[in-house]
């Protein structure tokens, strides 16, 4: 009877190069990276459901979409850039142009928001609370976050990774 | 109020630093290095606090 160590053995060499080592990460189409890429922004962890790792983009979703969504209900605000004041070096003011490159990493969390005008006009109770900083500190973690998931969702598409 | 946020924020963040690692190969070293981010967080977050509490500013 042959063992799976005889038949990989009996690989002929001119094969042999070619044949991929076990449990060797693949990539996927161009096609698939691109998809999973996109919808990796737009959708915390829809790049990993793509991609067939179900669990990552359960994980991925729950936590990204909830700091997102914890953010909003502590009355943090959505960032624009703003035009810096006369005089300034730059044209934007440019912690606006952070916290909004933070914060657009959610993808449809921030553009939903924006569209529904959900965190647009501050509320004088809210920035009066001790924790007002919480809600913009939280929809910044859940941009931040989303980037280094789209990240990972590249690595797993071009075969970097499991 | 304070704590639980930062406890909070904390826990999202080792959540998604841990599974993105490339270096944890199996689920239980993900775990792992989960609680030390995790604890990373706490602890340092307390020092700091503990430390700038003093000044007034």
């Amino acid at each position: 009877m042959q063992t799976r160590d005889t038949l990989t053995d009996n690989i002929p060499p001119h094969f042999s190069d070619r044949a991929l080592p076990f449990n060797q990460p693949t990539p996927f189409p161009l096609a698939r990276r691109t998809v999973a890429l996109i919808a990796s922004w737009l959708v915390p962890g829809a790049g990993h459901l793509a991609l067939g790792r179900y669990g990552r983009a359960l994980l991925f979703f729950v936590t990204i979409v909830g700091a997102f969504v914890l953010g909003l209900s502590l009355h943090g605000h959505l960032y624009w850039p703003t035009v810096a004041e006369p005089g300034s070096t730059f044209h934007y003011d440019l912690i606006t142009v952070l916290w909004f490159f933070a914060e657009i990493g959610s993808g449809l969390c921030y553009i939903a928001s924006y569209v529904l005008g959900l965190g647009m006009t501050p509320i004088p109770q809210a920035a009066a609370s001790p924790t007002f900083e919480y809600g913009n500190t939280f929809m910044f973690l859940a941009g931040l976050l989303n980037y280094l998931v789209i990240h990972d969702a590249f690595d797993i598409a071009a075969g970097r990774k499991n | 109020m304070h704590v639980l946020m930062m406890s909070m924020y904390a826990a999202m963040a080792a959540v998604v630093l841990a599974t993105v690692d490339p270096k944890s190969d199996t689920p239980r070293q993900r775990v792992i290095h989960g609680l030390k981010i995790f604890g990373s967080f706490l602890g340092i977050g307390l020092l700091l606090s503990w430390v700038l509490f003093p000044i007034p500013w």
